[in-house]
């Protein structure tokens, strides 16, 4: 009983603290502008690092198969030929003349070529 | 292959002559020659078994790339300011029209190609949001008596303005991609778009994909223009649109002859002066008068399998927008 009769006084005072309407909206605006905002302070971060998202897009310009992202060396890598595209600072690099060759498939190539 | 007649032009001009007689020379020769009684250099050049032109100058293919990249990397700090004192800002409003052409709906993917400088992206991204900013003033006009708690839960499920459209830029230049991120920054486009380096030949992009492609002042560098379109082809949705901004063929003589004139007079003058560059404003001038016309890039268009493929020339044909439908 006591309980319930301080809920309802406290319940009437917040009530009656409220804010007016022209408030609130500020507040939500303000809220909502620094929810927009978020993203926007990070960019400069997001801007250098790689979105995996990317990779429903991007495929080998080779093979045109799937790459994986390798986030120790940065690289976005086609394991079925060996080859690693570099992301410089945020932009995947996939000129394939500028792709790296990764170890262990070279060797296997050169075994098939002999 | 015959000399244009822009070489006239050239007779003006000391520079221009040893370059004539450098490029058509050994070409001359190399036609009408057997192969046995050339010498050394010629046999080297006999080597690559394809070639292409930069500019008025022939070259292998293997170059050609090369030396795009080159004159893309020099020109591109000053891109911007070139491109409105030579088109004394013209291009400003092809690249609008070929955005009011595409017209995009907000959810729209564009993939948008040699675009490093982000011109289209930027534009693309101002128009979806426009189109949002519209649709939400009308849907203010329309409800004008919300309850207090409609007008809350309005301001909390804050809408993406952009719809969940996203533009890709790709471009084969590094350069350019940094003046195009810098940019970005710059004009406080942040969400919406990526940037990737990619050739335009070897599309780094699965198929299916893309809603629209554009290219604009793209094509006419790249080496293998049908392999660019097969690839363009190959990344778009059935449904997908094709457009393509480049400079076309001006019809009529009176304006070519002017146009012609102030192309190799006046925009190489004005790249030494603004950008310290005449090479690289000699090879734009250059490669427009090389690229192919609207007809005949329509048909090129319509051999990498697009419909419906149509185009319009703007500014007497100065530039011309091309589009096709992957159907």
């Amino acid at each position: 009983m006591l309980s319930w009769a301080c809920g309802t006084i406290a319940s009437a005072l917040r009530g009656a603290r409220a804010p007016p309407l022209a408030v609130v909206q500020r507040g939500l605006r303000s809220t909502s502008s620094r929810f927009l905002a978020g993203p926007g302070e990070g960019a400069e971060k997001p801007l250098r690092a790689f979105d995996p998202a990317l990779l429903e897009f991007l495929v080998c310009p080779l093979s045109k198969k799937p790459l994986r992202y390798e986030a120790s060396t940065n690289e976005l890598i086609n394991e079925e030929l060996g080859i690693a595209y570099p992301i410089i600072d945020g932009i995947p690099n996939m000129i394939p003349q500028a792709a790296r060759r990764t170890h262990q498939h070279k060797k296997q190539e050169e075994t098939e070529q002999h | 292959m015959a000399a244009p007649r822009s070489y006239v032009l050239w007779s003006y001009c000391g520079r221009g002559w040893s370059r004539l007689v450098r490029t058509c020379g050994p070409r001359g020769l190399h036609s009408s020659l057997p192969a046995g009684s050339l010498g050394v250099r010629f046999l080297s050049q006999e080597k690559h078994a394809t070639q292409t032109h930069f500019g008025f100058e022939t070259v292998s293919e293997e170059e050609k790339g090369g030396k795009v990249y080159q004159v893309f990397e020099s020109v591109a700090k000053k891109y911007d300011v070139m491109n409105d004192m030579m088109s004394l800002g013209i291009h400003r409003v092809w690249k609008d029209m070929l955005l009011w052409k595409m017209n995009p709906l907000p959810g729209t993917q564009l993939l948008d190609v040699a675009g490093g400088t982000g011109d289209i992206a930027f534009r693309f991204l101002n128009y979806i949001q426009a189109q949002h900013q519209r649709k939400q003033k009308r849907q203010l006009r329309a409800q004008q008596n919300l309850s207090w708690d409609e007008i809350a839960k309005k301001y909390q499920d804050e809408e993406d303005p952009l719809g969940g459209s996203h533009v890709m830029i790709c471009d084969i230049n590094r350069e350019m991609l940094k003046v195009g991120q810098k940019k970005a920054s710059d004009q406080g486009h942040k969400a919406g778009l990526t940037w990737v380096l990619g050739d335009a030949e070897e599309l780094p992009f699965d198929d299916h994909k893309f809603d629209i492609y554009t290219i604009a002042f793209g094509i006419r560098n790249v080496t293998h223009i049908d392999q660019a379109l097969q690839e363009a082809h190959r990344v778009l949705k059935p449904g997908g649109r094709f457009l393509c901004l480049e400079f076309s063929r001006v019809n009529n003589p009176l304006i070519s002859r002017l146009y012609d004139l102030y192309s190799f007079q006046v925009i190489p003058v004005l790249g030494e002066v603004i950008a310290g560059d005449w090479k690289s404003y000699q090879y734009l001038v250059e490669s427009i008068r090389k690229f192919p016309s609207q007809e005949e890039f329509k048909e090129m268009i319509e051999d990498a399998g697009f419909q419906k493929v149509t185009y319009e020339s703007l500014t007497s044909g100065i530039v011309a927008i091309h589009s096709g439908f992957k159907l």
